[in-house]
């Protein structure tokens, strides 16, 4: 099932190379669209990463800080 | 003809493997320039920054519990925090922009407070202690360059950061590359971290008297309370201080983004990690099953603190689909998978969908799951053996699920109408969410953000 679904991530990648132009991009280009987290979430993330034990692969800080409280 | 038609798609694949690659490190003629030309036909260049823009962040915390680390497992959790933050991008030219990140995050604790809960007549893991450990001021700046190229479609940057608290500090520093091709429709970045953190532990109060007055009971609280107990003299011979205060964390993070039509796109990250040090918290308590309890009135006297391996490697994946349903719906998913060699793995996913209600006000309910098996060293309260190696009884490293739920609305206005002097409001989000924890944790979060941008 995981080499299924990482098969299929590969292949949409490798699908997905046509070109969209820029004047196209009206929708890819909306603040909600955006493939980072809101600036908001930076604190969620952050206590997140203090009550839980997994951290990381979300564009965050990935080390420093104590966390321990 | 099926093996020719295989061997056909093989090639393109390996042509488009190729040409990512190849994009990646530049070795592919540029197709998008973002030098223009005007009606003179004089190039000028899309400044990356136009100008300066000023976020103000604010999160207000509080969480509440029953099964305090501090006092190895059981006790009160409850803890409030405030996080002031200020981040100031600025344009040093067409191409070049530091940006200066200024956060406090000023807390009070419970459960911190009973490292020392003999500052009470009638110590208890059920109380707040009012010593001088129940608050404390997190202090960090982070300093960011980055250099776009003239054809924007490579940006390098740098950044260094420092943080101090009352009991730990931290520096770090670290650089990344991105580059963007096909058409700007892929971007691969790649990205290193370094963070040396130095702990001054401070231990239990009835452990840091025992050992300060030679493994015995005559001096410190011991003077001023009776221990009592099952029998015999409270001995706890498994304490000793730690010799490492370093903590130092490495990592390597690659992420790839692509625009798959005018309605999807989707990013791919993957994290290295790697941690060494003192990797346990000095404060936190454990009580062994095979040893005598002790106790001065409800509190319980540690056998030990939280013993844990010098070394952490942990390696997340996660992946971000957004996509555009319609003028008035977007869809926001986020997953990422974790694992490392303590035995914790875990499963994030996260949805958000933004409800536009004009072009200027945009709501989004969200919902988190969270789900990860106990670090290999967690027992609960009074459950670890005194022969096992490494052990603590921290819930935050034991088998838990937790879902968090909130909604959120967000003010944008790129033409920024509204101004207070000569700072223009560009967006304003407010947000909150709710978090609760199969072992009883419970939390509320409340975050403000607003960015100004000068005029």
């Amino acid at each position: 099932m995981k080499n299924l679904l990482i098969s299929a991530l590969m292949l949409l990648a490798l699908q997905s190379c046509s070109s969209v132009k820029e004047y196209q991009k009206q929708r890819i280009n909306d603040p909600d669209m955006k493939l980072t987290a809101r600036p908001g979430e930076r604190f969620e993330i952050n206590y997140q990463v203090y009550r839980e034990a997994s951290a990381g692969a979300n564009g965050g800080k990935t080390g420093g800080g104590c966390g321990c409280n | 003809m099926a093996v020719k038609q295989a061997v056909v798609v093989a090639a393109i694949n390996m042509k488009k493997i190729f040409l990512i690659v190849a994009g990646f490190f530049g070795l592919l003629p540029v197709s998008a320039q973002e030098v223009e030309q005007d009606s003179t036909g004089v190039g000028y260049k899309k400044r990356v920054l136009e100008s300066t823009e000023v976020d103000f962040l604010m999160s207000y915390y509080k969480q509440d519990g029953i099964h305090s680390a501090v006092s190895g497992g059981k006790g009160m959790e409850e803890l409030t925090d405030i996080t002031p933050t200020i981040v100031i991008a600025m344009p040093l030219n067409d191409d070049d922009v530091l940006t200066v990140d200024a956060g406090l995050s000023a807390y009070s604790s419970a459960s911190s407070g009973n490292i020392n809960p003999f500052d009470s007549n009638t110590p208890s893991p059920w109380q707040a202690s009012s010593g001088a450990s129940a608050s404390d001021q997190l202090t960090a700046l982070v300093v960011s360059y980055s250099h776009s190229s003239d054809d924007r479609n490579t940006i390098w940057n740098a950044h260094a950061s420092g943080s101090t608290e009352y009991d730990y500090s931290s520096i770090g520093f670290g650089g990344g590359y991105t580059r963007l091709f096909n058409d700007k429709n892929s971007e691969l970045s790649a990205s290193a971290n370094v963070y040396l953190d130095t702990w001054q532990p401070i231990y239990p109060k009835e452990l840091q008297d025992y050992a300060d007055n030679g493994n015995d009971l005559n001096g410190g609280i011991f003077n001023y309370f009776d221990v009592e107990g099952d029998g015999g003299t409270y001995n706890p011979t498994a304490f000793k201080f730690h010799d490492k205060k370093n903590r130092n964390s490495y990592s390597l993070s690659l992420s790839y983004s692509q625009v798959v039509n005018q309605n999807l796109q989707f990013s791919l990250f993957l994290d290295v990690l790697q941690q060494q040090g003192l990797l346990s918290t000095p404060y936190q308590r454990v009580y062994f099953a095979d040893k005598a309890n002790y106790y001065i009135n409800e509190f319980q006297l540690a056998d030990d603190i939280e013993r844990l391996p010098d070394t952490r490697f942990k390696v997340p994946v996660g992946a971000r689909f957004n996509y555009y349903i319609n003028q008035w719906l977007v869809l926001r998913t986020y997953y990422r998978y974790y694992t490392d060699d303590w035995g914790v793995s875990a499963h994030t996913a996260n949805i958000e969908l933004p409800i536009k209600l004009n072009d200027k006000f945009t709501v989004f309910p969200m919902y988190r799951y969270y789900t990860q098996t106990a670090a290999d060293y967690f027992a609960p309260y009074d459950a670890h053996s005194s022969t096992e190696k490494y052990y603590t009884s921290d819930y935050d490293l034991s088998k838990f699920d937790a879902h968090q739920y909130g909604a959120g609305i967000i003010y944008t206005d790129i033409f920024t109408k509204a101004h207070i002097w000569a700072m223009g409001i560009k967006s304003v989000e407010l947000r909150y969410n709710h978090y609760n924890r199969s072992d009883g944790l419970d939390a509320n979060i409340i975050s403000f953000a607003i960015k100004f941008v000068r005029i």
